[in-house]
């Protein structure tokens, strides 16, 4: 060990742990909220998957049933971190399928609610949807996954990743 | 402050560590889908009715109008107001048969599941052969979205108030209707329905007023 101390990190570096803890938070924190509302009405999130009209129908159901369920252990996952590149990495694939998903429902002019917080995928009369907002949302989580599949490492993980 | 030495890994996190991630993924999905198929059982049907939802009128109607209604829902009621008249006298005179769907979508704006309940109580005004009239007064009592919806008694009283028997109280208390309910809220996703009220002459989706639904019916 050398006696001197060593030099002052640059700026970057000392503030990817803490960029790279703050998304996990973020991207964690979505997937609580997101599982929660839907986990306690399944047949909501089929109905909400089957208004994509994009999987055919036992697809649906796997989609709607299981995606609460996996949704809340991401988040747990992501918030505690453990596991951190590989739940940010399952995150990016179903982000990137979400964008696709809403991408597709507005191309092809249906009139839902994203399902994304527990609905059913139906509108109340009168209600329009958001497909912009879901769209940016859900593509901006995406950016958030990758870099931490680049940069998982952080502070007050539970298990330590290079 | 970086690891620097030989033993950490350059190439991401351990294989045990994707591969145990890949598994509680894969497993907390299967638990959901699991879960979801078990509660899938059928319960009995009402009287006259199928497991998408309720026929009233003349079976030999020349127009078929479907109606897909949640109890919760604001502006099904404001339609029952608007074009419930036109519906009612479609049906008297034997222009038309009227299939109600008393869907289940809209649990989360109460906090009892109000849209269930109601619609497994529709099932028992059918069983009484008052489901018309009982379906007007649950939008005449509508409960406001985010409360309690309207306790199980009141369903009783309403019921009453439409004409049914003395089995009512029970069925609705029991519940004995959920699984119906369930199944006419599935069949209408499956059927692609995705707004209440939405309602359907011979198939055909018509706007929610009472013009466009005496219109089509005298065409169809």
């Amino acid at each position: 060990m050398p006696p001197t101390t060593p030099p002052a990190p640059v700026p970057a570096t000392a503030l990817q742990p803490w960029l790279s803890t703050a998304g996990r938070l973020l991207l964690g924190a979505v997937w609580l909220a997101a599982g929660a509302a839907k986990i306690t009405d399944l047949d909501a999130s089929v109905r909400a998957v089957r208004a994509y009209r994009l999987l055919p129908e036992t697809a649906a159901q796997v989609v709607g049933a299981g995606l609460p369920a996996v949704e809340l252990v991401l988040g747990v996952l992501l918030v505690t971190g453990a596991g951190v590149r590989a739940a940010a990495a399952v995150s990016a694939v179903l982000m990137l399928g979400f964008v696709v998903g809403i991408a597709a429902a507005w191309a092809r002019g249906l009139r839902i609610d994203c399902g994304c917080f527990g609905s059913g995928g139906e509108l109340a009369a009168g209600e329009d949807p958001a497909y912009a907002l879901d769209l940016a949302r859900d593509a901006a989580l995406l950016v958030v996954a990758l870099l931490l599949v680049r940069w998982p490492a952080g502070r007050f993980a539970l298990v330590k990743e290079s | 402050m970086k690891p620097r030495s030989a033993i950490v890994r350059r190439g991401g996190p351990s294989t045990t560590t994707v591969v145990a991630v890949l598994v509680l993924v894969l497993f907390a999905g299967a638990v959901g889908f699991g879960v979801y198929r078990a509660g899938a059982a059928a319960g009995a049907l009402p009287a006259g009715a199928t497991a998408e939802g309720v026929a009233v009128g003349d079976p030999d109607a020349p127009v078929t109008i479907d109606l897909y209604l949640d109890f919760q829902c604001p502006a099904c009621a404001q339609y029952e107001r608007q074009a419930g008249a036109t519906i009612d006298e479609l049906v008297a005179s034997g222009r038309a048969r009227v299939v109600y769907h008393p869907v289940a979508y809209l649990n989360r704006f109460s906090s009892t599941d109000y849209s269930s309940r109601s619609s497994a109580a529709a099932g028992c005004a059918a069983d009484a052969g008052v489901l018309p009239r009982f379906a007007q007064l649950l939008f005449a009592h509508q409960p406001p979205e985010g409360g309690a919806g309207l306790p199980d008694d009141q369903l009783v009283a309403l019921g009453a108030q439409a004409g049914a028997g003395p089995d009512f109280a029970a069925c609705v208390q029991e519940g004995r209707y959920a699984g119906w309910s369930r199944s006419v809220t599935d069949a209408a996703s499956r059927a692609g329905i995705t707004a209440t009220p939405t309602v359907l002459v011979d198939g055909r989706e018509v706007e929610r007023t009472a013009e466009a639904l005496r219109a089509a019916a005298a065409a169809g």
